[in-house]
């Protein structure tokens, strides 16, 4: 029920439909070969057609060898996703005729595929995830005058495809999703995930139904050529609206696949799917299928994965929230703020607490740089601390200063409001003429007012 | 005797003995593919110029001159799968069993003739004309290697290199009285072969005599990184056991074979084989293949699937013309296997069809409890006709009724030259094994060549 | 489709689906042909199957992998015999403009 609430205050809909949205994500694995041959996969940039071989171009009496470690890659993530991993699995051929699909069918999986029935968590909701799955990628086109020009190079590189159930309902969802799922597939280090380079890509499915309906919609709009998180949005936004237009007025919506114009912020009608592509699938007979050992499967493990740390250095270290999450968007930078203060707790273990939040601050605030060597990072630290520190006696006076002449700043910390603190801590520092540590500043003053309660 | 007459192994020890060169050898095959090609269209490519590499003077098939169904990829030479969609089609690359023969030292001297992309039983399925009999220009060779078939037959090679997925080896082999051997599936490897129908492709061996067989087996047997489908274990030197006893051995005799529709002559020439098997020692034993009946329909629909998916590939962008260049039987299949596949039918048919090819490999794995090898013919019928079965389609395909079975279960079989028509038309019977098995096929065929003596040549005008 | 029996109609949209251009004659002979094969095959409808699973593959092989490693044993080095189409000094394939 919250969805739906949700979903009406966003958009203010004429509260007659609810949007029933889904996913389908691609992301390149960066594997060093493509999925089925020892060909280079990191094609971007690389002049066209310089790495291909009989197997990625399709040429007769070629055969297809699968690339462990993409399977691999492929188990992690779905591990990832709380799915569920299945035993057997194995790939099915997919035909159908493009200037792009050399063979004339991709090798992809469709009734066993690697992984499904997962679940993501975003804040407090979850989504659903239906199945990840493994397949090979088409070549590129290029179209130009009266011609359209393929280079294969990118023929053939692993790619890993993430179906989720329909559980959004609004645009807003469909963006933070995107956003922490890129983050959480960076953490694995298994793709780029990069829309701008292509090896993310996405496609939403976007239908309406009947407010109170449980049935899921009789048709369904796919949504192709959106090249970032931006225009997802923007897409199914226009979606909605172009969608409850339509039922508004009696008529339902085509079921089909749609493009995304980004200069004008609309869809436009591309390929009627009343016409449904028969894919004629059947098990590849070239590749033997996979029967995982449990104890395979148990030795793929999931890191700690960015929601994890999130809540790591929020409970463990009492970082804000927002700092946290923006030190954790990139795993480097959380990983060198780790070994810093691991490397801290070492050697100066009698350093005024609390060293995460002050060392938090420093990176966030981009006040010294992380590409330094952590050992020079903390002696940088350090010295600013340096600068900061005044005579506790005098900083005892001030503080108890502060507390005295802001009387009502501190009933209403008492009373619950944590924010009231700031204030004071602004105080404080405009009396010490920001000499101080603003993080000392805060912890003193918090026992301060706790003491005399 | 002609060296082009000589086995491998008699042309081997000339050769190691310095009484000939692989020139001389080479020079004998070419000579008289000049003369006797014209006449049976064998080979589609010849190589005039061999590449001669003396370094591989100790390698065991140095020097010897071969030829290859015009299936496989020949890095630098015309490719064509008898078809015109890739009628000048250069390979750019070497399928494994040509790297692996050259690596023995085995010379390749051209490409030969079969029903386009492997589709058919005569060779008449070729878009380049069809192969003759050597035995009688009248009639058709068998197929679909044909060619292979031919040119081994009429002494245009030493040996050659075919490919069976229905019985495409041991039909020609049969009908040209030839050895030839359809391995395990996942023997040999298939990379590089153009694929008709990959869960039933087998790349194998025909040659004048079992023991050539044999050797040539060993050269190309063995797993390789490029094809997945190739099995892990190291085969063992199918030219040692050749010479063991066979007495005591179990002969299975399938009923259903042996019921109706084979021809007189055919039927007692394998009779009489099967006598001369027994003085070697082996036992008959009667078995039972209940699934027989519906191995033609079960064939003839798990093929033309595949192969409609595997010829998905060729759209003319990246080599080879249109697909407007197949021909009838090519496109018969391909919408056959169109619609086997579809949805709505995949079901009733395709996924029926992998069910039913379950219960045909375990008739035979039922057989090999009680028995060791199992004696069949190759061919209900002797060699037909040019043109006699070529207006029925589903009439040419009734006559893989021996020879599909094996495909679909995946065993090794071995056709063995026994015998001829009052009119000289050759007969073989085919020894069908245990996976992996060849050994024993192999063996048997050679003790009973031992006895009857190495097939005689078709004396070509 | 009924069961056993293809009409041209039904040719005529297998020969779509395959990317086949068929002349009115060949739709007439096929769909002749192409039915009496299919009735033919229809017997295996009468096998038992319901306790079986399907082969796909007859000597039971599970798990083949290749190493995630570059190699250029099978690389291409050179594109000649290939149909190749060279724009500004680059080798592309190349069709008639599709959108």
């Amino acid at each position: 029920m919250n969805r739906c609430m949700e979903s009406m205050k966003d958009h203010g809909l004429s509260n007659q439909y609810n949007p029933v949205i889904g996913l389908e994500i691609h992301a390149e694995l960066s594997t060093r070969s493509k999925m089925f041959c020892q060909c280079l996969a990191d094609y971007f940039g690389q002049p066209p057609n310089t790495h291909v071989c009989p197997v990625c171009l399709g040429l007769p009496g070629a055969l297809p060898v699968p690339n462990r470690k993409a399977v691999e890659w492929t188990i992690l993530l779905g591990k990832a996703l709380n799915c569920k991993i299945n035993k057997i699995t194995k790939f099915d051929r997919k035909h159908y005729f493009y200037p792009d699909l050399p063979k004339g069918y991709q090798i992809s999986q469709y009734d066993e595929p690697i992984a499904t029935g997962g679940i993501f968590q975003l804040g407090k909701k979850t989504f659903r995830i239906r199945r990840v799955h493994l397949e090979e990628d088409t070549g590129k086109l290029i179209h130009k005058g009266d011609e359209t020009l393929v280079d294969f190079n990118r023929s053939g590189v692993p790619l890993v495809e993430i179906v989720t159930e329909p559980d959004f309902t609004n645009s807003t969802d469909v963006k933070a999703f995107l956003e922490e799922l890129q983050t959480l597939i960076r953490y694995l280090e298994v793709s780029d995930c990069d829309m701008e380079k292509g090896s993310m890509r996405l496609e939403p499915n976007v239908s309406l139904r009947k407010l109170k309906s449980t049935k899921m919609p009789a048709y369904k709009v796919e949504v192709k050529n959106i090249n970032s998180f931006r225009f997802a949005q923007k897409a199914v936004e226009y979606e909605i609206k172009r969608q409850t237009a339509l039922l508004q007025k009696g008529e339902t919506p085509t079921q089909e696949t749609r493009g995304f114009n980004e200069t004008k912020g609309i869809t436009f009608s591309q390929r009627s799917k009343e016409e449904e592509q028969d894919y004629r699938y059947f098990p590849e007979p070239d590749i033997p299928p996979f029967v995982f050992e449990t104890k395979f499967l148990e030795k793929v493990e999931v890191p700690e994965l960015p929601h994890e740390k999130v809540e790591r250095y929020v409970s463990t270290w009492k970082l804000r929230r927002e700092e946290a999450l923006l030190l954790t968007r990139d795993k480097k930078v959380a990983q060198y703020f780790e070994r810093v203060i691991s490397k801290l707790n070492q050697k100066k273990p009698d350093m005024v607490k609390p060293v995460e939040q002050t060392i938090a601050k420093l990176i966030v605030n981009k006040k010294i740089p992380i590409d330094i060597a952590e050992s020079e990072f903390i002696e940088r630290a350090l010295e600013k601390r340096k600068k900061h520190e005044v005579d506790e006696k005098i900083l005892a006076g001030v503080l108890g200063k502060i507390v005295e002449e802001n009387k009502k700043a501190v009933e209403d910390y008492r009373g619950g409001k944590e924010g009231a603190v700031m204030f004071l801590v602004g105080q404080a520092m405009r009396e010490l003429k920001g000499k101080a540590d603003a993080v000392v500043i805060r912890e003193k003053l918090m026992k301060l007012v706790r003491r005399d309660q | 005797m002609n060296l082009h007459e000589l086995s491998i192994a008699q042309l081997t020890r000339l050769l190691e003995g310095k009484k000939t060169s692989p020139e001389e050898i080479y020079t004998s095959f070419l000579t008289r593919i000049k003369e006797i090609n014209p006449k049976i269209n064998a080979y589609l490519t010849v190589i005039n110029k061999p590449e001669l590499d003396y370094s591989m003077r100790d390698k065991p098939l140095f020097g010897i001159p071969y030829s290859m169904k015009d299936t496989y990829n020949t890095k630098g030479i015309r490719t064509t799968a008898a078809a015109k969609v890739l009628d000048n089609y250069i390979s750019p690359y070497d399928a494994t069993a040509y790297t692996k023969l050259k690596k023995a030292g085995a010379v390749l001297i051209g490409k030969t003739n079969c029903d386009a992309w492997g589709h058919g039983s005569s060779t008449e399925n070729s878009d380049f004309g069809p192969t003759k009999n050597p035995w009688n220009r009248d009639y058709v060779p068998g197929g679909s290697s044909g060619g292979s078939a031919a040119s081994l037959a009429a002494d245009l090679c030493s040996f050659s290199i075919g490919e069976d997925t229905g019985g495409s080896i041991r039909l020609p082999a049969s009908f040209c009285s030839v050895v030839g051997l359809k391995p395990t599936y996942g023997l040999v490897s298939r990379y590089g072969c153009i694929a008709y129908a990959s869960s039933l492709d087998t790349v194998g061996p025909m040659a004048r005599s079992v023991e050539d067989t044999a050797l040539v087996l060993e050269v190309l047997a063995g797993a390789d990184s490029c094809d997945a489908t190739t099995s892990q274990s190291k085969p063992p030197r199918y030219s040692q056991f050749l010479g063991r006893k066979i007495a005591g051995l179990k002969m299975g005799i399938p009923k259903e074979y042996f019921m109706k529709g084979m021809d007189d002559t055919v039927a007692s020439t394998i009779a009489k084989a099967m006598k001369d098997l027994q003085k070697l020692g082996v036992e008959p034993v009667e078995i039972s293949l209940p699934m027989t009946e519906y191995a033609i329909s079960t064939y003839y629909l798990i093929a033309p699937s595949e192969t409609s998916s595997n010829l998905a590939r060729y759209d003319g962008i990246r080599f080879g013309t249109t697909r407007r260049s197949f021909g009838a039987e090519a496109k018969r299949r391909i919408m056959l296997g169109t619609f086997t596949l579809s949805h709505g039918y995949y079901d009733a048919y395709y996924k029926k069809a992998t069910k039913v090819r379950t219960l045909i490999k375990n008739d035979f794995e039922n057989a090999f409890k009680a028995v060791d090898f199992i004696i069949a013919p190759a061919s209900p019928t002797p060699p037909f006709k040019l043109g006699e079965k070529v207006d029925d389609p589903l009439k040419m395909y009734l006559s893989d009724i021996y020879l599909v079975s094996v495909n679909l279960a995946g065993v090794p079989a071995l056709s063995v030259p026994c015998g001829f028509t009052g009119n000289k038309l050759p007969i073989s019977f085919q020894l069908i094994g245990r996976h992996f098995d060849e050994t024993t096929l192999l063996n048997i065929g050679y003790q009973y060549e031992q006895v009857h003596g190495i097939y005689e040549r078709p004396r070509i005008k | 489709m009924k069961k056993g029996s293809l009409s041209k109609k039904d040719v005529a949209h297998l020969a779509k689906l395959a990317d086949l251009k068929l002349t009115d004659s060949e739709i007439e002979e096929y769909s002749g042909q192409l039915s009496s094969i299919l009735d033919y095959i229809n017997q295996l409808q009468e096998v038992d199957t319901s306790k079986v699973e399907s082969t796909h593959s007859t000597i039971g092989l599970t798990n083949v992998y290749s190493e995630d490693k570059i190699s250029d044993v099978q690389k291409l080095k050179s594109l000649k015999h290939l149909s190749v189409a060279k724009r500004n000094g680059k080798k592309y394939f190349a069709v008639k403009r599709i959108i």
